[in-house]
Parts: C-alpha cells; structure tokens; sequence
C-alpha cells in the first residue's frame, strides 16, 4: 500500500514537471504545408531548447477552424480562407503568411503512366470528374474504367485543383468513385489501383504515383517540375500559407522569422516545394 | 455509528446512479440544442440524397443508408458465427481447453480498432478489390465484414456464457430422455438461452452501429446510395465516418456544424430505441428455472 502511495506521488511530480518545463506552441492544418512545418520544427526544438512545437494535422479547414476557436497557436493552409470562415470567427484576426509555393498536380496509377497515357488537358480530366468519361480508353489509354479518387471538400489540395480544373473551388464531383482524405490517404488509394486518377500535392509524387504532363489550349504540354512551378509555367500551383492570430509574437514570431529565413526556405525546397525567398 | 455509515453508503449509491443518469439526459440535450439549427434551417431536406455543404444541400439518407447496411453485413456474418462458436466451446469443447480458447477470443474484443482498420486498408481491401475484380476494395461490404469480425468476440463470449447459465440438470434430463447431443442442444438448451442470445446480438449490434475508425478507413467515404441498394460492392458512407471525417473541418455554429451534430442525434437514438427495444424483450423472458 505504500509503495502504491509513492508511485503515486512520483506520477504526479513527473507530471507537474512535464507540464512546468516548457512552453508549446501547437501548430495544425493542412497535410501539404505539414513536412515542411514538421521538419523545421525538429531542427528548431533542436537549437532552441526553452520551448516546444507540437505539430498535427487534419487539413486546411481544420486548421482555420482550430485557430479561429483559440485552440492552437498557428494554423497550416494550402488554400485561400472562405468568407463563410472569416465571418464565423468574428473576434479573430486571420493574418497569412505565405511561406513556400507549391503545385497541385493530377495524378494516376503508374500502370496507366507507363501504359503511354502522360498527358492530360484540363479539360479531358473535368470531364472525367464530372462523370462523361468512364474509360482510359476513351483518353488514349488501356481499356480499363476509371477509378477516380476525390477529395474531401475543405481540403486545400481540392480547392486549387477544383478551381483550375473545374471553375468552382466547391464543384460537386457526379464522376467521383471514393473520397479521401489527407494526401497521404489519397496517394495509397492510388498506389493501390492500377487505374486511378487523384490529385496530390507535388511533394507526393513518387514512382508509384505518376503526375499527369498538362497539355494546355493553345498545345504546350507543361511537366510538373519545380522549375515550371516556379516561374508559374505550371497551371496549378498555389501558396501555402500559416496563419495566425493578429501580429505573431514572442516564440510565434521567432518561429515564423526561422521558417523565413535561408535555413528556413532550405527546408521548403527539401521538402519537394518552392521557396519564395 | 452504522445507521449512519448505512445513510452514507445509500446515498453515495444514490448520487453515483443519478450521475451516470445525467450524463445520458445531458448529452441528449446537447445533441438536440445543438442539432437545433439543422433542424429549423433544412427540415425535411436533411432527408434527402445530396451532401454538399457549399451549397446548404444536407441530405443525410446515403449516410443512414451506409449505417444500416454495413450493420446488417456485421450482423449477417457474426451472428451465425458466433452462435455456433459459443454452442461449440460452451456445450462440446471439454472444459479445460473452454477458458483458454474463450480468453483467446476474448483477445479479439481488446484489438483496438484502429489496428482493424489498418489491416483492412492494407491487405483485407486488396484482397476484397482482387477477389471480385473491383476497382477499389474500399466498399460497404469490406467494411461490413470487417465490422463483423470486430463485433464476433462480443456475440461469442456473451452466447457463451448465456449458455453457460443454462443449469446443468436441464442437460442431464435431456440426456435421460434419450436425446442426441445436438438434440439437446436444440430442443433444451438454446431456447432456455435465448432471450440472453438475444441480449448478446443487441449488444453486437450496438457496438457496430457506433464504430467508426475501421470503418472510416475502408469503406470510401463517397456520399451516395449505389445504383441498387443491394450492390454493396461500392463505396459508401456511414454516420460515423462522415462525423469522423467532417467535423473537424466545420466551422462551429454553422448549419454545417449542426447537421453534423443531428446526424449524432440519429445515431444515439437508434441506441436508445435498440436498448428499449432489448429491454423489453428481456424483461418478457421465461426463464423457465426460475
């Protein structure tokens, strides 16, 4: 019985110190912007030791969501904010700033990419959320229907996508076969068929999944790469942004100050995106 | 001195019951003062097929569609299952293998779901996308047999012990009479146990309805009613998946943010109507020992 009194009294004395320690700042949000936060975090928690970053993730919408509820310290989005959101948070001073660029590029199983089918117009793939083609064949490729992979609709990702490719950046998807989540989610799904389409960040492309070649109107077809991305060539790209409440201070600021510094863009450019610095 | 530790005792009892029952009523009026703006704001729209919140379209019927199919599939596939498993370890298995075996199954029920739903997303759907030739393994019915084996220890080992509470003399006279083996368990056995069986499906049933991870994972998260309402080889949506997925990313307050909560309030009062629903049922048993 006493020993139990002592390993409870220990417990509870660890646990005021590990509370006591140190400052946190929590950071969540969007799954793009999250390699770059959470490998600058590590370097970060490394030099300055007199305080904590805790980074999660859940998409852009939860991250504006999350830091208009005061929850968390700095938000992650890959898109711009809606109305709906800056008026339901009315006490809230949304400031964004962009630290890094990115595209947003179609995607499809690498069966589909080495059987021939690299290129896509805008077009060709509205049509193919929009459900009038079903096919590959129809495009060119094997004769397999299409698998096509949708996103959660306040994903950021699916904003950009959506508004390049659809006109609307909330377009309803009738062609849409599953609906996935954060990058990650999306890019199993892909890996896992042999005839999907999604659409995924840049930084997630890998020999499994392959990015569609745009072929644009006036004929150019446009890699993505991160020199297309960069000097805009590409068709998707968009700004990835954190936000915070009014003017950052104190270790916000500090926070923010490293991720805009050189070492700070070195890890934008490591983690497969643009820097704007 | 014990008359008084008697009044302390009764009402510490006392005050422990209420609060387990405030807790019930307190959610419920959560739920509903929450799900308010829903209610008033879409009315008999909520019931209706398209989801599309950028346009105030809640319609909610696919995702009490998904609900009630991907439970149907669990119940389908544990029931037979697990009645016939606890008839074997309960009434044929010797009695020492009958605790090892049942705690090995009793290990099923400790699996986080999680660790469900990793697997089927990694090999169960795989299997179920080259077994039937689909596109994607991501459907209702992966998800309603993977829901089935979550809720088989549940089904097993309460069966189990329902049979386990049948007195042993009804056995013996049974076996008097003459009868077979699986004579007495048909004839004597399972219709003294049943209205315990019964507790056991309510039960499995209740767990299914409110399981959420595996299935979020697995079963595509796609809002919509397949073409036949029987073709459960599509991607669907559950109430749970979608509140696992959405809510988080509705702003709170907003009619986006309600409906979701309405959807709460659906599931919890399917609950409350299967408990009643049980209750009655088992207050009407004839035990026949008794």
């Amino acid at each position: 019985m006493k020993y139990k009194i002592y390993f409870f009294a220990a417990f509870i004395l660890l646990f005021i110190q590990a509370c006591d320690q140190q400052e946190s700042i929590t950071i969540s949000g969007s799954t793009t912007v999250l390699p770059i936060i959470s490998r600058a975090a590590e370097v970060f928690n490394e030099s300055e030791s007199n305080f904590n970053i805790i980074v999660n993730a859940g998409g852009s919408g939860v991250g504006i969501n999350q830091l208009g509820e005061g929850k968390i310290d700095i938000g992650m989005t890959s898109r711009d904010l809606k109305k709906e959101e800056i008026k339901s948070y009315p006490e809230v001073e949304f400031n964004t700033i962009s630290i890094g660029k990115d595209a947003v590029v179609p995607v499809v199983s690498s069966e589909i990419y080495n059987a021939g089918l690299t290129t896509l117009s805008l077009n060709q793939i509205a049509k193919i959320y929009n459900g009038e083609i079903g096919n590959w064949k129809e495009l060119g490729g094997p004769d397999k229907e299409i698998l096509c992979i949708d996103k959660e609709q306040s994903r950021g990702t699916r904003h950009v996508f959506m508004k390049i490719v659809m006109g609307d950046k909330e377009a309803e998807t009738p062609g849409a076969d599953l609906v996935m989540g954060s990058n990650n989610e999306e890019q199993t799904a892909i890996v896992q068929s042999d005839a999907a389409i999604g659409m995924l960040s840049n930084a997630w492309l890998s020999e499994d999944v392959k990015g569609l070649n745009i072929k644009l109107d006036n004929g150019t077809v446009i890699s993505p790469n991160l020199q297309a991305i960069s000097n805009g060539k590409f068709p998707i790209t968009r700004d990835l942004f954190i936000l915070t409440n009014g003017t950052p201070k104190g270790n916000v600021k500090a926070f923010i100050d490293f991720l805009l510094s050189p070492e700070g863009q070195e890890i934008v450019e490591k983690s497969g995106y643009v820097r704007i610095k | 001195m014990s008359v008084l530790s008697n009044k302390i005792g009764k009402s510490y009892v006392m005050t422990s019951a209420l609060i387990s029952a405030a807790v019930v009523l307190l959610i419920s009026i959560t739920l509903l003062i929450n799900s308010w703006d829903a209610i008033t704001n879409v009315g008999w729209g909520l019931f209706s097929f398209n989801w599309n919140p950028s346009t105030q379209e809640f319609g909610i019927l696919p995702m009490i569609y998904g609900t009630i199919a991907v439970t149907l599939i669990a119940l389908v596939i544990a029931v037979p299952l697990g009645i016939f498993t606890a008839i074997f370890t309960s009434e044929i298995l010797p009695t020492k293998y009958r605790l090892s075996i049942k705690s090995i199954l009793e290990l099923l029920a400790g699996i986080p779901s999680i660790i469900y739903g990793l697997i089927g997303i990694a090999f169960f759907s795989i299997w179920v996308q080259d077994i039937f030739d689909l596109q994607s393994g991501r459907t209702i019915l992966t998800a309603g047999i993977l829901l089935g084996i979550m809720i088989l220890p549940t089904v097993i080992t309460l069966t189990d012990d329902a049979l386990q509470n049948v007195p042993s003399s009804y056995r013996e006279a049974s076996k008097g009479l003459g009868l077979y083996k699986y004579e007495v368990i048909k004839n004597s056995i399972l219709p003294i146990a049943k209205s315990d069986i019964i507790g056991a499906i309510l039960l499995a049933f209740g767990r299914a309805l409110g399981e959420t991870m595996a299935v979020m994972l697995v079963i595509g998260s796609i809002d919509k009613i397949p073409d036949s309402i029987f073709n459960w080889l599509n991607p669907g949506q559950t109430i749970t998946s979608k509140l696992g997925r959405e809510i988080a990313e509705s702003s709170y307050g907003s009619t986006h943010f309600s409906t979701m909560i309405f959807m709460g309030l659906i599931l919890f009062v399917f609950v409350l109507l299967l408990t009643f629903f049980a209750q009655k049922k088992l207050s009407h048993s004839n035990r026949l020992y008794e």
